[in-house]
């Protein structure tokens, strides 16, 4: 789904980014791509994208 | 007539809601017309016009109550990337909605507003009807796989 309406970004995005560029919060994701950067609205989201991606990912170290 | 501000606020947040439902649907609508899928563009374009309608009630009811309803604040879009996506935002956009408008009912019985009351459980049939619509459509989508869901809607 479109986490950024502003800008087109999608969570996809988010969360490749977060798996192949290590980014690890919303300041690193903002050197990556042009999130949050006009209304603002997506913030929120954005970090619960973020969050739950390294959940995720942490998630599946555990059980590898 | 002068009513507790507690209302009018809740009113407004559910104003709120209801301006970001118009939006949702009607690019939810156009994305779907854009792909060719009448029928899900009609429904959803209904759906956006049926949110307009209820805005404008809230809005009337609010002026009423000597209130300022608040045009301006929107909130988050859930836009989906394809159709089964797109049912699923809305759905979940839905399921939180109704909270607050269940919310809202008990505010104003609550306060002996019985006229807010029966406006808002006006438009909570109508976002009830709307969540067993998307429900429909999940468990066909589920019943026929994408394919055959999506030629139907052609
Ligand atoms: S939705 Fe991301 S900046 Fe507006």
């Amino acid at each position: 789904m479109y986490v950024c309406i502003c800008k087109g970004i999608t969570d996809k995005q988010i969360k490749q980014m977060v798996l192949e560029q290590g980014v690890g919060s919303i300041r690193e994701l903002k050197q990556q791509l042009d999130i949050a950067s006009q209304c603002g609205t997506c913030a929120k989201l954005t970090q619960q994208v973020i969050d739950n991606t390294i959940i995720d990912e942490s998630l599946f170290k555990d059980v590898g | 007539m002068k009513s507790n501000t507690e209302i009018v606020a809740m009113l407004n947040k559910v104003l709120t809601s209801e301006l970001t439902s118009i939006n949702q649907y009607f690019l939810h609508a156009r994305i779907y017309k854009n792909w060719g899928f009448s029928q899900l563009n009609d429904k959803c374009y209904k759906k956006s016009i049926l949110d307009m309608k209820q805005a404008d009630k809230l809005i009337e009811r609010i002026l009423f109550l000597e209130g300022l309803p608040n045009l301006q604040q929107l909130g988050q879009l859930s836009i989906g990337e394809e159709t089964p996506e797109m049912l699923n935002c809305d759905y979940h956009f839905q399921l939180t909605q109704r909270t607050t408008i269940q919310q809202a009912i008990a505010l104003c019985e609550s306060q002996q507003d019985y006229v807010s009351r029966d406006m808002l459980s006006d438009i909570l049939e109508g976002e009830e009807e709307h969540i067993d619509w998307i429900e429909t459509q999940q468990y066909q989508l589920e019943q026929l796989g994408l394919e055959k869901y999506l030629q139907a809607q052609l």
